[in-house]
């Protein structure tokens, strides 16, 4: 393989991927408002296109042509990063996100469907993920709004409190696994034959999971735990004096972030790519499959919104510090039993 | 003082876990029953004769305008949409508007106007919609209010018969 | 003066006055419409009968208006008697009244209506037709009858009798055939026939120029002054939404005008609706006048006159005291020479209230020291002069708008009016509020003062002249600064 062929596979995926998480976040708005329809006896949207396929596009043509707002006494240059920076993180993490396995096309092997096969593919997330939480709390500080700045603040304690979980129950799945590179992990659930390969049903993977699914929540900032939007308190939370393209952008981030988080979950819980009773699928298969669990956890997203009311800002904490971490200590301790009396 | 008592919650009901999957289940069983939007522009909304629309002003059946522009639909009206004008005719009756405005934009639809309206000259028809481009284009003067008897025969049937109720012979 | 108890309150009556003057003054409402305050009392539609306690005939039921009160006299304008007659006899005027309210212009300043709402008369008994009858019987320039709506009270009858002396109305024909008509149908005459749409009780006698134009509880009233002439009667300006005056009526006030005004007031409100204001301030810029800004226009005035001795200010007659007062100072501030446009009387004067003389200020001016001179010898003046200062309401019309337009480009001239000035020697104009638009006092011809409402809006950007000279005399410096 010529280093120009490596450069060109590389970009090509990079360019399936990227593309296919924004549109995934695209597809994700309107999935958000058909799903609450249906959830409420409604039809919603189904004008623009079949079905209202192409309602996203719609509403990107109008954040588009909306009029931009900035807000006096606004900090313009941090008003005006806030949105990049709380959009692209979500979109750099994907990177590190393996999707299928080895790809052959025509018995020539392309490598596994991962922009970047790094080793240290967990800590690349989890850096990246942290900073996701600066363009929120700049936003809000930039507005020079008190509800804005308000929002960002319960986001950045909430992000704080929720990553710890969620690096712990991360953890437990490193030892499991013994390696952050995320390609190694999913081949590290890949023995379909064992009953409890995958994490979720290795003992005691089950409690991480939980814990780790709804950190991922308090991380994207989802219901229940939007509490830096909170529209009945807070307007809009730090995005209250956002309009147009620069709105949009948050929103995009905040859909590109679940879509991160739930293929991550997939990766680390639920074997990525393998599919259950078949160890030897092909690569499409594995994508295929890949790409349904991921939408089992976007749909779970969405069908958490439009069921569980939102908690309250002090509930949220005391399950964060007195319930989820320490559960996530003992999952660690526990697993390191299991992993050492193997 | 009301004293409250909270129920004592079970041990599932204090792991959360459980009851958030139940709650999960209902509204995953109510994506699956029918709904109840209403396709509106294709499927408009049912109109009655008690449907309370927008006035419009009486045609009647010789082309004279009901309306003898007495002021008192203007008078009525708690939104100050209606303005008149008054103007002298050939007709038996000496009066009529020169010009009727009713400003569609503050009309409120509570038909004071209708109640008041002692020639039976305006009625609140079953028209509902609503649209244009500019603020003035909804300012509706006397051609765009006019309809002939007949296109508000309904209503004005409903309200002879309520009025019937309470009304008492007189030598009007 | 004797002591009556009315409604059970000793109160002071005239015994030369009728009981009802005597229940009016003391704030005692008793129904009236053959009776008014200005006329002789006739006692024709009966609605005013009161009961008489006490008194010249115990426990009957009399006419207020012809009755004269005595010593001791006890009178119940609230017993169930009196109400049960009055409410007969109002079911007998409402017997051949049509029912025609919605149409009629009297409707909301209607006594009829007013009185039948107040008794609660929503029903007739009377299954009859009513007497049909001419609606629109025009009665002269002024007036159309509606013979159906009348009630015969006779009011119109006898204000011609009694105020013009010149009877030209009667009741013709008899029972229930009764109408009201002038002389061999001869149309009315005379500069007093409004006067009696005002009188009439209910919508019978109209006003052809106020016919159908508005509906009264729309019209926004304000106390005002006439100034067509130096009687100045005390008028109500009523205007419609605050654009057009819609009618001048007489407010009663027994030291001028008493009940009434002359049809050349009533209907000089043309004047007041004029379009073509003159709006902002215009300025000459070599050959074509220019709208600036008042400031700038204000600016160019003072420059001028401080420039030049000998200048000469003319006011209109029109102007009111306090514009007088102002004018003056500016006149001596610029040692300029002031005088008001005085035009000569005219033909309309007459023994009743018209005293011929347009100038509805001209004794204020007098007091202030202004002498009136005519309007060609203040042209002559203006064109002998340097710099020239008009202003005021009409002052190019009275000054003649021929002579002014030819007034020398030797001169510059400086204008406060209400309408655009044409003249070769304008080099600034700025628009002033009319007389109905602004406050102010006016003098008339025996002294009285009497108060000018601002009743509607000015248009966009006219202020009253009050406010101009107020803004020059902050830009002009005193003259003590201007000497040293």
């Amino acid at each position: 393989m010529t280093t120009l062929e490596g450069f060109l596979i590389a970009l090509a995926k990079t360019v399936v991927i990227f593309l296919g998480v924004v549109n995934v976040a695209a597809l994700m708005t309107l999935a958000e408002r058909k799903f609450s329809a249906w959830m409420q006896y409604r039809i919603g949207p189904n004008r623009v296109g079949p079905y209202g396929l192409l309602q996203p596009l719609a509403d990107g043509v109008k954040f588009i042509f909306k009029e931009e707002l900035t807000p006096a006494g606004a900090n313009r240059f941090m008003f005006r990063a806030a949105p990049i920076l709380a959009a692209l993180p979500s979109m750099m993490t994907i990177a590190v996100i393996p999707f299928a396995p080895d790809i052959v096309i025509g018995g020539k092997n392309f490598g596994a469907l991962t922009i970047a096969d790094l080793d240290i593919g967990i800590l690349y997330i989890l850096a990246l993920g942290g900073l996701a939480i600066y363009g929120v709390i700049l936003g809000g500080w930039a507005s020079n709004s008190k509800y804005s700045l308000l929002g960002s603040l319960r986001a950045s304690a909430q992000m704080i409190s929720y990553e710890l979980t969620l690096i712990l129950t991360i953890l437990s799945v490193v030892v499991m696994s013994g390696s952050l590179n995320l390609r190694e992990i999913v081949e590290a659930q890949s023995d379909i034959t064992r009953w409890n390969a995958w994490n979720v049903h290795a003992m005691p993977q089950f409690v991480a999971f939980v814990l780790f699914v709804v950190a991922t929540f308090a991380e994207t900032n989802r219901h229940p735990f939007d509490f830096s939007e909170c529209e009945p308190e807070l307007v809009g939370g730090f995005h209250t004096e956002y309009s147009a393209m620069k709105w949009a952008m948050f929103y995009i981030g905040e859909y590109s972030a679940m879509t991160v988080m739930a293929a991550l979950t997939v990766v680390l819980f639920l074997g990525g790519w393998s599919v259950p009773f078949w160890p030897d699928a092909p690569w499409y298969v594995g994508l295929a499959a890949m790409l349904a669990k991921t939408g089992c956890f976007l749909f779970l997203f969405l069908w958490v919104r439009w069921t569980l009311p939102r908690f309250r800002f002090d509930q949220l904490m005391r399950l964060g510090w007195k319930v989820f971490l320490p559960l996530a200590l003992l999952n660690l301790v526990v697993t390191g039993a299991v992993v050492s009396l193997r | 003082m009301v004293i409250v008592k909270r129920k004592e919650l079970s041990l599932a009901e204090k792991l959360y876990l459980p009851e958030v999957l139940r709650g999960l289940s209902v509204t995953f069983r109510k994506m699956f029953e029918p709904k109840v939007t209403r396709q509106y522009p294709e499927e408009p909304l049912p109109k009655t004769e008690v449907t309370r629309g927008q006035p419009r002003l009486v045609v009647n059946e010789d082309d004279a305008i009901a309306c003898v522009s007495c002021g008192l639909c203007e008078a009525a009206c708690p939104a100050y949409a209606i303005t008149i004008d008054g103007g002298e005719t050939d007709r038996a009756i000496e009066r009529e508007p020169k010009r009727f405005d009713i400003d569609m934009l503050r009309c409120i639809l509570c038909g004071f106007c209708e109640e008041a309206c002692p020639k039976d000259a305006i009625y609140m028809s079953d028209e509902l919609e609503l649209a244009d481009y500019s603020r003035e284009a909804l300012i509706y003067d006397i051609e765009k209010l006019k309809r002939p008897k007949a296109a508000l025969q309904k209503r004005i049937d409903y309200v002879n018969r309520i009025n019937k109720r309470w009304q008492t012979p007189s030598s009007t | 003066m004797v002591k009556i108890t009315v409604n059970g309150r000793v109160v002071d009556a005239d015994p030369t006055k009728p009981l009802i003057k005597a229940c009016h003054d003391n704030d005692v409402d008793v129904p009236m419409y053959c009776y008014h305050p200005g006329l002789s009392p006739v006692g024709s539609c009966r609605i005013c009968q009161v009961e008489v306690k006490q008194g010249e005939a115990p426990g009957r039921v009399v006419v207020a208006c012809r009755t004269q009160p005595a010593e001791g006299m006890v009178v119940d304008t609230e017993s169930p008697k009196a109400h049960a007659t009055r409410r007969e006899c109002l079911e007998f005027l409402l017997k051949n009244h049509p029912l025609d309210c919605p149409i009629c212009d009297k409707a909301g300043e209607c006594d009829l209506q007013d009185f039948t709402y107040e008794e609660g008369q929503a029903q007739g008994r009377s299954h009859e037709p009513r007497r049909p009858l001419e609606k629109r019987k025009s009665l002269g320039e002024v007036i159309v009858l509606d013979e159906e709506r009348c009630i015969l009270c006779s009011r119109c009858v006898r204000f011609f009798e009694e105020v013009p002396k010149k009877a030209q109305l009667t009741v013709s024909d008899l029972g229930s055939r009764s109408v009201i008509s002038t002389f061999m149908d001869r149309p009315l005459s005379g500069n007093y026939q409004g006067n009696i749409a005002d009188l009439c009780p209910v919508g019978a006698l109209t006003l052809k120029k106020f016919r159908f134009q508005a509906r009264v509880w729309n019209l926004v009233k304000m106390a005002s002054t006439c100034v067509e002439c130096s009687r100045g009667c005390s008028i109500q300006v009523e205007t419609l939404r605050g654009s057009d005056v819609k009618r001048f009526r007489p407010r009663p006030n027994e030291q001028v005008n008493g009940w009434w005004m002359c049809d050349h007031g009533r209907f000089a409100f043309d004047h007041a609706n004029a379009a073509g204001r003159l709006e902002g301030a215009r300025m000459l810029e070599g050959t074509q006048l220019v709208q600036t800004p008042i400031e700038e226009a204000l600016c160019a005035v003072r420059d001028a006159l401080m420039g030049s001795k000998g200048g000469l200010v003319v006011l209109s007659p029109f102007c009111t005291v306090e514009e007088g007062r102002a004018l003056r100072e500016l006149a001596q501030r610029h040692q300029a020479e002031i005088a008001y446009v005085s035009p000569p009387p005219s033909a309309l004067k007459d023994e009743l209230l018209h005293t011929g003389d347009p100038c509805p200020n001209r004794r204020g001016l007098e007091e202030l020291g202004i002498r009136g001179e005519a309007g060609e010898t203040l042209t002559a003046r203006l064109a002998a002069a340097k710099v020239g200062l008009i202003a005021g309401e009409r002052v190019v019309e009275l000054l003649g708008p021929e002579r002014v337009r030819e007034l020398p480009g030797t001169l510059a001239l400086f204008a406060f009016e209400c309408h655009p000035v044409a003249s070769r020697a304008l080099r600034a104009e700025v628009g002033i509020a009319n007389h109905v638009e602004r406050t102010g006092t006016v003098v008339n011809v025996d002294g009285i003062r009497g108060p000018l409402a601002a009743a509607k809006p000015a248009p966009r950007g006219v202020r009253a002249l009050e406010r101009h000279l107020q803004d020059l005399a902050r830009l002009s410096p005193r003259r003590e600064t201007a000497v040293r």
